[in-house]
């Protein structure tokens, strides 16, 4: 019954798309005024200033004062003399190493639940476990949270495990797009696996997974480039300090104290350039290592 | 090509856009920011104050807002560097020379005597708003280091409160007593280690001060270290906070382990007073830092806060005449009572003195029982204070949780400062 109503609209779309329609003359035009308040603010907002950043990390910039250029001063200070900055490091791989996989494998199952619900008031519970993510960002949640885990957050050794619970419960995109993958699994693929005597874990791991894995992939590099840039939890759940005792001292946050309440605004623009040469590496990484486990259903 | 010109033509808009909405009122109306950190009581009078000072002065109109002080000058700094500055600024001793270093602070030397007036001032006050013979900022009040404490609880332990003359080893004994005489669930003692305004008071009772005259630090490592083991006789003496509490200081009277009812006495400035007497009202009392001088107390009158205009101001009569309503109107003054400590202005100080309730009579109080052991002011702290203040309770907690011993922790403060100071 499913498979029959995807397949119907098809033929409609064909007959339009016969010839390729003529274009009116000044069209590109038009394209570029609709264009227009997108191109503004991504070279406004976005390529201007990551250019102003570069030539900052070559500076001494103090927020008030004209920049004097210092060559790579500042990046040799980063991996030379500065051990705080290497414990932010330190922090933030910690971070990403657990709230990464624990957050897919929280999103994972519970869209693998939902999507076993099918209709039995699956979109209430999709709307409910999404609830946390779109309140995600909010500076209220992450207070709650310090209020919940009051004597946790003061302790050095459990800090960062409340920032990683908070970051995992909140896996609701995650969720949506793994549903999302899900119900595109064809179905008589489970269906055949479950004439052949497949059990629940032979489909999952055999069916599922495989199907899933660009689904997968995509998640885990957006959530491994989320991840590295967290700075809201961290901020609110340590009231801005790192802390205790430097605990909870993201990248993210370091850079902001460097930048903001230091006012070494050259330095931070230096720490913002080296995150995002880490994070391209790191994407290009996963990348490479998608061709061994990353399964698109064209290939052989 | 065409393309171009209609980004032309949108980028045009949105500048004449912008530009049109920058400009606002037009027809003779000023329009000045004002901002401060403090918490909702002192939000209160001010707001209260500055509605006075508008319904007198129908050509301007003032905005405010004020933070936390833990939040207000990283909001601060990236007002003013985003050119988005505030006219006139609630501003920290400590952090005088590193805006006024960088020359964000208007100086007011052309105003001082006139459009501000001073004659009913100490004229050494006026010099804590001086660098460098501009004078950056304008003192707002002044207040000093003091204990706040709970007498039920020293009454309950049978111990004697804060007195002139009681040294850091009575404090030691007294607050064991009080933590044990409530089975460990009230701490005797706010752990005072990774405060740098505690480290200050307590080098002063030693004759020395936290920055030498050429700016770089004004005591030696054996001096720190010394302070760091007296809180950690505290801590095992059972007469101080647990480390989870370390971390909840400088947030705002409610979340400090006086707020929540953790600890029986607490490090503080007298003009936070107003703060804590909004917790827990009428429950708690001021008294004198203990030390081992008899001379020396250590506090000094401080100024609690300094209000500067910004030199970008395109207002600054307007500017100017805020700032002098705040300091020397009577009437604001009336309205500002004691709440960011003693009025500047020493006929508004009288004149609040005469008519005095709450927490604003304990604060007046308490000064007075202190005022003739109080120092004079040192000079403002120079740029890298405000990061060597977070670095010394950094270090303290490293100490405190285990993670370094404190010989480690002094080393590493010590390089970290100095760089801070470069």
């Amino acid at each position: 019954m499913v498979l029959a109503e995807r397949v119907s609209p098809a033929p409609v779309k064909s007959v339009a798309e016969g010839a390729p329609p003529r274009r009116p003359k000044n069209s590109q035009g038009v394209a570029y005024l609709f264009l227009g308040p997108w191109l503004l603010g991504a070279i406004g907002l976005t390529v201007a200033p990551m250019v102003v950043s570069l030539y900052l990390s070559f500076t001494d910039y103090d927020l008030f004062n004209s920049p004097q250029w210092v060559g790579f001063d500042n990046y040799a200070k980063l991996f030379g003399d500065d051990p705080r900055y290497l414990d932010s490091v330190v922090v933030t791989l910690k971070y990403v190493v657990w709230s990464v996989p624990l957050k897919l494998v929280l999103a994972l199952a519970v869209a693998l639940l939902l999507n076993s619900l099918r209709g039995k008031g699956q979109a209430f519970f999709r709307s409910a476990f999404y609830a946390p993510s779109l309140l995600g960002a909010s500076v209220g949640l992450a207070l709650a949270w310090r209020a919940i885990f009051d004597t946790w957050v003061d302790t050095p050794d459990y800090a960062l495990i409340t920032i990683v619970l908070l970051s995992a419960w909140q896996f609701g995109a995650p969720m949506v797009i793994f549903l999302a993958g899900l119900q595109q699994i064809p179905r008589d693929l489970f269906d055949a696996a479950a004439v052949d005597g497949a059990g629940w874990w032979r489909r999952l791991w055999s069916i599922t997974l495989p199907m899933l894995s660009p689904v997968l992939f995509f998640n885990l590099v957006l959530e491994t480039i989320h991840a590295f840039q967290a700075f809201t939890q961290a901020f609110v759940v340590s009231g801005g300090r790192g802390g205790p005792a430097d605990s909870t001292l993201f990248y993210t946050l370091y850079l902001y104290e460097r930048g903001f309440t230091e006012f070494r605004m050259g330095y931070a623009s230096a720490m913002a350039w080296v995150l995002l040469v880490a994070i391209a590496v790191i994407t290009a990484v996963l990348f490479r290592t998608s061709r061994y486990w990353v399964f698109y259903g064209d290939e052989r | 090509m065409k393309a171009h010109k209609v980004v032309g033509l949108v980028l045009g808009a949105a500048l004449v856009v912008s530009g049109c909405g920058a400009k606002g009122g037009g027809d003779g109306q000023q329009e000045i920011r004002f901002i401060w950190w403090g918490n909702d009581d002192r939000a209160k009078v001010t707001n209260e104050a500055v509605k006075l000072f508008e319904s007198r002065n129908t050509g301007i109109k003032v905005s405010t807002s004020f933070q936390n002080f833990q939040n207000y000058f990283e909001k601060l700094s990236t007002e003013i560097a985003g050119g988005n500055a505030p006219d006139v600024i609630q501003m920290d001793y400590r952090y005088l020379n590193e805006y006024a270093g960088r020359n964000v602070l208007l100086d007011l030397s052309p105003y001082v005597g006139k459009e501000i007036r001073t004659a009913d001032w100490n004229s050494g006050f006026i010099g804590s708003g001086k660098l460098g013979g501009k004078q950056v900022a304008m003192p707002l009040a002044q207040n000093a280091t003091a204990i706040v404490y709970d007498p039920k609880l020293f009454d309950a332990a049978g111990v004697k409160p804060p007195r002139i003359g009681w040294s850091w080893a009575d404090y030691k004994e007294t607050s064991a007593k009080i933590q044990a005489s409530t089975g460990g669930k009230i701490a005797g003692a706010t752990d005072f280690g990774g405060t740098e305004d505690v480290f200050e008071t307590w080098l002063r009772q030693r004759g020395k001060k936290l920055y030498a005259d050429d700016g770089k630090l004004g005591y030696s490592k054996d001096d720190l270290k010394a302070f760091w083991q007296l809180s950690k006789d505290f801590r095992d003496g059972n007469a101080t906070t647990p480390p989870e509490l370390v971390t909840t200081l400088n947030a705002g009277a409610e979340q400090t382990p006086m707020g929540k009812k953790l600890s029986a006495s607490e490090h503080t400035y007298d003009s936070l007073y107003g703060g804590y007497n909004t917790v827990r009202p009428g429950e708690l009392a001021l008294g004198p830092y203990p030390s081992d001088s008899k001379e020396v107390l250590g506090s000094y009158r401080k100024p609690s806060q300094l209000v500067s205009a910004s030199s970008r101001t395109k207002h600054k009569d307007a500017a100017v005449k805020l700032i002098d309503f705040l300091l020397n109107d009577p009437d604001a003054g009336k309205i500002l009572g004691a709440n960011r400590g003693l009025p500047a202005n020493l006929k508004i100080r009288e004149a609040v003195a005469q008519n005095l309730s709450g927490a604003n009579k304990v604060i007046f109080e308490y000064q007075k029982s202190v005022d003739a052991q109080l120092g004079d002011a040192p000079a403002a702290p120079p740029k890298g204070d405000g990061t060597i203040y977070k670095l010394m309770q950094r270090k303290h907690e490293e100490v405190v949780f285990g993670k370094k011993t404190i010989d480690q922790a002094l080393e590493e403060f010590w390089r970290d400062a100095e760089e801070a100071l470069k």
